[in-house]
């Protein structure tokens, strides 16, 4: 509601001095006035989103320190042989996230989109991360395969990739998790 | 000047309510709905159950508003409480429902939207936020939600 609130004080306050009853060369300029008046708050609106996603960072910073930080990513290849429908995740036996998937974010998916299926903490050490996934595998049947990882956390951040693709030898899915340092 | 830009701002921001909790339900056609998908179009979400009395003739009201303000900006995405799928199918199908009924068979949600009582409608206007909240309506509280219904959409 921010940005209608500006735009709403930026229209009340371009429209004041016509209430105040300007002279009438000062009613010629108004047009310019106006316009600079957008760029200002187009400027002032942009600086507002800037700031939102330095406050954004600067929290992540804070809540998921690079020592401990862990996040996990779901990417998809081609996706053929496997319609996704939901991913559940364990860390060390306790479930961390469960997404359902809309049409709409299968889509972006296809179309080589990454998603960020969950951002935590683990300490130093060895953890097991489980992923199942459901959904329709070849010939619209229903599908629930899992795959599991035994991740060794460093002192820096572990990122990991949980990714769908397709396996054209065997005409099935194939799930694979990929570390990334 | 400053009273009066006070008094404007307060005015545009009276109207904002709690933003409604993120979800998504997979339907009874097996399609998974997400609420956030709907930002910028108005949403009545329709809490009901099978055994409801009252929530037949409320899925049908809304069915014939959907039919009526679809095409503006009008969603409406029931949420069925029955532990058994089967029945929400069979009597949204009875009432010829057309819009997508979501299975919250663990209740999730509906304890998130406080749906203590049924039939519950919530609607959700383009920005997100809960507007209003009603309860089973009869023929002068009906004329109160196409009032409320009517602001949203034209907002």
């Amino acid at each position: 509601m921010k940005p209608a609130i500006i735009t709403l004080l930026a229209a009340v306050a371009v429209s004041m001095p016509a209430l105040a009853g300007d002279t009438a060369g000062s009613a010629a300029k108004a047009p310019v006035e106006r316009s600079a008046l957008d760029a200002e708050v187009q400027s002032l609106r942009s600086e507002v989103v800037d700031l939102n996603r330095d406050l954004f960072m600067l929290e992540e910073d804070l809540l998921f320190p690079a020592s401990t930080q862990v996040a996990v990513f779901v990417s998809m290849d081609v996706g053929t042989f496997f319609a996704l429908d939901s991913v559940q995740l364990k860390v060390d036996d306790k479930e961390v996230a469960n997404y359902l998937y809309t049409e709409r974010e299968q889509e972006a998916l296809k179309r080589g989109g990454v998603q960020r299926l969950w951002l935590g903490n683990l300490k130093a050490g060895e953890h097991e991360v489980t992923a199942f996934f459901t959904g329709q595998g070849p010939h619209a049947r229903d599908y629930k395969r899992g795959t599991t990882l035994q991740v060794e956390k460093g002192v820096g951040a572990k990122y990991l990739e949980l990714r769908i693709s397709d396996k054209a030898t065997s005409l099935q899915p194939e799930f694979v998790v990929k570390v990334w340092e | 000047m400053a009273g009066f830009l006070a008094a404007v701002a307060l005015a545009a921001t009276a109207n904002e309510g709690p933003d409604a909790p993120d979800f998504a339900l997979s339907s009874t056609s097996g399609t998974n709905y997400r609420l956030s998908e709907y930002r910028g179009e108005v949403v009545a979400l329709v809490f009901w159950a099978s055994w409801c009395g009252d929530c037949r003739a409320e899925l049908e009201r809304f069915e014939r508003l959907r039919r009526t303000y679809g095409s503006v900006g009008f969603n409406v995405l029931g949420v069925n409480l029955d532990t058994e799928p089967g029945r929400a199918s069979a009597l949204a199908g009875a009432a010829g429902i057309g819009y997508p009924i979501l299975l919250d068979e663990g209740q999730d949600v509906s304890r998130t939207y406080r749906a203590d009582e049924l039939p519950l409608i919530v609607l959700i206007d383009r920005e997100g936020a809960i507007r209003a909240r009603h309860e089973a309506l009869d023929e002068r509280e009906e004329r109160g939600l196409l009032v409320d219904l009517r602001d949203l959409i034209d907002e």
